[in-house]
């Protein structure tokens, strides 16, 4: 991985308005801030190589070494990554209910892992006003109160870099796909930093499709509704072209075309719906509105699954493979869509002098990628 | 108690310009005396004021030069000598004023001191403000040393008294701010009488209103009074001529100019070919004078200040004259023999005299000149111009830079007149992007707060002083409020007129004697036209951002933002730590990523520094002042404070 310093971090991504305000670089140093979901760098720091730069997921980012950290061996490609299972998932009856976005497999995940002492912190997004905002959660009982997804890109990574700071060895993280790559940029210690010790016990990823951009989102829900009524939201599998915004009295219907203008550019060069890098990874699943789908990619993430099943924290059950058919094309499509978009705007395996890449994958699987019918290679 | 303000006849001290200048008011009988403070004008009202405890007379710092004028014209209309004083940009301020006092005449002696600043040593402009004279119709005299600093102020009472009109003196800060030998004059006892009579007619100037109606007649009488004024310009002792009979050159010049021509000849031993007319006289200039000197010679270099003022009237003189002494060869700013900008010094003049005599002179070997200049490079330390160790305006825009960086709008911030002006350089992070006159900042940042309808939506904010607020912020704000602007001012009360030595102003306890006062109160004002108004101490940097960016997002609108913090200079203040301030250098991360010498490279409060071989922060006990504000911007918990006991 090629480490740069933050006035090519400033080039690269803020210039090129590719921040996706995941957070990565925020806490790490005075430098960088986030405010109501937008990034920005206060003051300018001469340092050649920083860990803003080597922990952006939008620069740089060589999914071979991931993979080869991660997994031991190279990047394939395969539309949902690496994985031993795919389950559907619920909270059980352990759980007591919470305002989950569907079955409540994470606030379940994350619970049982602070009460068994698996971890010592939780990294989650929790919301002020509208805004979500980073959370570091040491309680098992106050999970719940950031259950929900936001749909907004959010500086969750800001509470991992501020838990290692504050000394957290032992931390679980829940985060979208560039939140799940960016910290796992960070646990291949790229600045070979010495006695480095990976702070993350647990990754527990988010699936997305994309995010929108909160400061376009907030205006167009206080527009829509009262913002101070808003419980929840919801977005509906295709071919639903709504966003829902659930008031408590009401489910208020926004049309998918006046969100779309709002999602950040940085989505569209995102290859990973299922966020790959993760110990397990959780989305919804089409047509059972209170499950969820649970990717168990690592040994550890299926210790847990399995140990939270035992303690009555989550049930599980078989997903059918039509679920599965639907799962993989749709991740299939986003990398696609993703190294078609990145390569166009000369972002994918940048060669030319002075130029940076946001992603490097082999050609080999770059060509694999973009020559695949996705039906085709979710139906082997 | 001050010398300056006891009789002491016959006496001789070592006084600056400005205190020569309250010496002669003071030995005219001044009776009142009202000015705003301005670098290099302000130490006149200052000398004033203290010899206002010993003597029967009255001083104010008043809240703007416009109305230091008419609080001066008023003592007049009744009766009294009266004196206001400013820098060049205050008479600006009251130019308006100024044009209908020339109009209506006065009555006690009336005299206006103005202070330019040539070269902009401690000003946002090199502005000249001797054409006001011209503009307004009234007489101009300028000293050329400490002496004539003095007793020019006592013949301006008389000549004002004399002919019933305003007389402008100007100082520069080379004679304001240097020091000669002054021999003192009587001080008289001052038995005068307020009175104003208004009882006559229009036109009697001595019982009638005061009021420059009718106007045409109003402005003969004054046209008449500058023809009286040049009768006694004519032979007037402060118009000295010195040098041959014939010279080949003739130096036409006043102020501190005189000085560095005086020291040109010397230097060059061109006495005997160079002629000097130093005129104390500079508007209108007297004819039959300059008709002498002038015929003497064929070559005139005017050497003075700023604008070619007095080389344009000399040249329109000698234009009329020309029937009568010929065709005169000019040098000077307009064709370019001295510099058009800029302070002049004895070596540029030097310069000039010796290229207009082609004389072979050279001021310093170019060796020692290309050695001092490389020397100079690389032996002196930077300096640049920065706040104070322990600035509150520091920690003010710090606050204000990193809200406007974090709200990401490319919002920006209309500047003012004061310390805090320093803030478009690095030590305010370059928060300023406009730099105007007195009140401007606001004013301009009500108008972009309209600009909303033409698709501006970046946050408009403008800073000003307690002081500036009082003296020229209060118009722009009303006019903000009134036109719904929608836009952020910040008061930067740092309680006092810090950049020019604490004087008072109307938001103190105090009056310019040091006497009790009246306060108004800032937030009270601002609240009671209408504007959301929060008040933060700026060392609490959390507390100001949070609410800063509050008013930046939420409300729309007028809203004033009070950051009040005592300046880290002012007595109350000096020489007192809140804390100890030490540095862990075991957590100090230094260059590395994380910090990157957040604290010397970008904070750069001067109590701080970088230990270049331990490769951490260090604090400069001498000079910090303990208000633990880099405690709070250190990443790592580095910088520790301890309440001082």
């Amino acid at each position: 991985m090629h480490v740069f310093g933050s006035s090519e971090l400033l080039e690269d991504v803020h210039q090129k308005d590719l921040c996706i305000g995941c957070g990565g670089c925020v806490n790490l140093c005075p430098y960088f801030k986030n405010h109501r979901g937008k990034t920005t760098m206060l003051f300018p720091c001469t340092l050649a190589e920083g860990r803003c730069n080597a922990y952006c997921p939008k620069v740089e980012v060589n999914l071979d070494e991931l993979s080869l950290s991660l997994w031991n061996k190279p990047y394939d490609g395969s539309p949902l990554g690496v994985y031993k299972e795919i389950l559907a998932a619920r909270s059980g009856k352990k759980m007591a209910g919470g305002a989950y976005q569907a079955g409540g497999t994470v606030s379940a995940l994350i619970t049982f892992a602070l009460k068994t002492k698996r971890i010592d912190v939780a990294v989650l997004t929790d919301r002020k006003e509208l805004v979500p905002v980073p959370k570091l959660v040491t309680q098992p009982e106050d999970v719940v109160k950031c259950a929900g997804s936001k749909f907004m890109a959010s500086p969750t990574l800001a509470a991992l870099n501020q838990g290692v700071k504050e000394g957290y060895g032992r931390i679980g993280v829940v985060g979208t796909p560039c939140q799940v790559m960016s910290a796992t940029q960070m646990r291949c210690n790229p600045l070979n930093t010495e006695d480095f010790h990976d702070p993350v016990e647990l990754m527990v990823g988010l699936f997305c499709t994309w995010a929108v951009d909160t400061r376009g989102l907030i205006p167009l829900l206080s527009e829509c509704v009262d913002s101070a009524c808003i419980m929840g939201m919801d977005m509906p599998p295709p071919p639903s072209e709504i966003m829902i915004i659930n008031t408590g009295e009401s489910n208020v219907e926004i049309p998918l075309d006046r969100i779309r203008p709002l999602i950040p550019k940085a989505c569209s060069i995102c290859p990973d719906m299922t966020s790959e890098w993760a110990d397990v990874s959780v989305g919804v699943v089409e047509g059972k509105s209170d499950w969820n789908t649970l990717i168990v990619r690592t040994d550890k993430g299926a210790d847990l699954v399995n140990a939270a099943r035992k303690a009555g924290y989550l049930v599980t059950d078989k997903m059918p493979e039509e679920n599965l058919q639907h799962l993989c094309v749709a991740a299939a499509g986003k990398k696609k869509r993703a190294l078609s978009a990145a390569k166009e705007k000369g972002l994918l395996n940048t060669q030319q002098e002075g130029q940076r890449a946001a992603l490097r994958i082999r050609e080999d699987v770059v060509e694999k990628i973009l020559a695949e019918d996705v039906e085709e290679v979710c139906r082997t | 108690m001050s010398y300056l303000a006891d009789d002491r006849k016959n006496e001789t001290y070592l006084l600056m310009g400005n205190e020569a200048i309250a010496r002669g008011a003071l030995e005219a009988g001044v009776s009142v005396a009202a000015g705003y403070p301005g670098t290099p004008s302000s130490e006149i009202i200052e000398t004033l004021a203290e010899a206002s405890n010993q003597r029967k007379l009255y001083v104010e710092w008043s809240v703007n030069e416009k109305v230091a004028m008419e609080v001066a014209a008023a003592a007049s209309f009744a009766g009294l000598r009266s004196l206001c004083v400013m820098k060049q940009n205050g008479v600006n301020v009251g130019s308006d004023f100024l044009l209908h006092l020339a109009g209506s005449g006065t009555r006690g002696g009336l005299v206006l001191v103005h202070c330019d600043d040539p070269g902009a040593l401690s000003s946002a402009n090199e502005g000249e403000s001797r054409h006001f004279a011209r503009l307004v119709e009234i007489p101009l005299l300028e000293p050329g040393d400490f002496q004539e600093a003095k007793d020019m102020i006592k013949w301006a009472f008389a000549l004002s008294e004399e002919i019933k009109s305003l007389v402008m003196v100007r100082s520069v800060t080379r004679l304001s701010h240097a020091s000669g030998n002054v021999t003192f004059g009587q001080l008289p006892e001052n038995d005068s009488k307020a009175y104003f009579r208004h009882g006559g007619t229009f036109l009697d100037p001595l019982e009638g209103p005061l009021i420059s109606l009718p106007v045409a007649y109003k402005h003969g009488q004054q046209q008449e009074k500058l023809r009286q004024a040049v009768d006694r310009f004519e032979d007037s002792s402060f118009n000295i001529y010195s040098g041959p009979e014939f010279p080949e050159l003739l130096i036409v010049t006043s102020s501190a100019c005189h000085l560095y021509s005086k020291e040109a000849i010397n230097l060059l031993g061109v006495e005997d070919r160079v002629g000097l007319l130093k005129l104390g006289t500079t508007w209108p200039l007297p004819p039959k004078l300059m008709r002498k000197q002038m015929g003497r010679s064929d070559k005139i270099l005017v050497v003075e200040e700023v604008i070619p003022f007095l080389e344009e009237n000399v040249k329109i003189l000698v234009a009329e004259l020309a029937p009568e002494i010929g065709i005169k060869t000019f040098f000077g700013k307009k064709e370019g023999t001295l510099p058009k900008v800029g302070e002049l010094n004895p070596d540029l003049v030097l310069d000039a005299v010796s290229k207009i005599l082609q004389i072979d002179y050279e001021p310093a070997p170019q060796a020692y000149i290309k050695r001092a200049g490389e020397l100079a490079a690389v032996a002196a330390p930077g300096r640049d111009l920065i706040f104070c160790p322990g600035c509150p305006h520091r920690a003010s825009f710090w606050s204000i830079h990193n809200i406007l960086q974090m709200d990401g709008r490319d919002g920006f911030v209309c500047g003012d007149i004061g310390c805090y002006s320093l803030a478009m350089l690095p030590t305010g992070f370059g928060t300023l992007k406009t730099l105007h006159a007195m009140g401007s900042g606001t004013g301009l940042a009500s108008g972009f707060g309209k600009l909303g309808r033409f698709g501006m939506d970046q946050p408009v904010l403008a800073v000003c002083g307690d002081s500036t607020f009082f003296h020229a912020v209060l118009p722009a704000l009303v006019n903000a409020v009134h036109h719904k602007s929608n836009i952020t001012l910040v008061v930067l009360d740092n309680s006092g007129t810090a950049m020019t030595g604490f004087q008072s102003h109307p938001g103190l306890p105090v009056d310019a004697a040091g006497k009790e006062a009246p306060s108004i109160d800032i937030s009270g004002v601002c609240e009671s036209i209408g504007a959301t108004v929060k008040v933060c101490d700026p060392f609490k940097l959390e507390d100001t951002q949070s609410t800063l960016l509050n008013l930046l997002e939420k409300e729309t609108g007028v809203k004033v933002l009070i950051l009040r913090q005592i300046c880290a200079l002012s007595p109350e203040k000096k020489s007192k730590k809140m804390y100890d301030m030490k540095i862990d250098e075991t957590t100090c991360l230094g260059e590395n990523c994380g910090c990157n010498r957040l604290c010397t490279r970008i904070f750069k409060c001067p109590g701080l520094i970088w230990g270049k071989e331990e490769k951490v922060a260090k604090i400069d006990d001498v000079i910090c002042t303990g208000c633990g504000v880099c405690a709070s911007i250190c990443p790592s918990g580095a910088i520790i404070k301890k309440e001082v006991a």
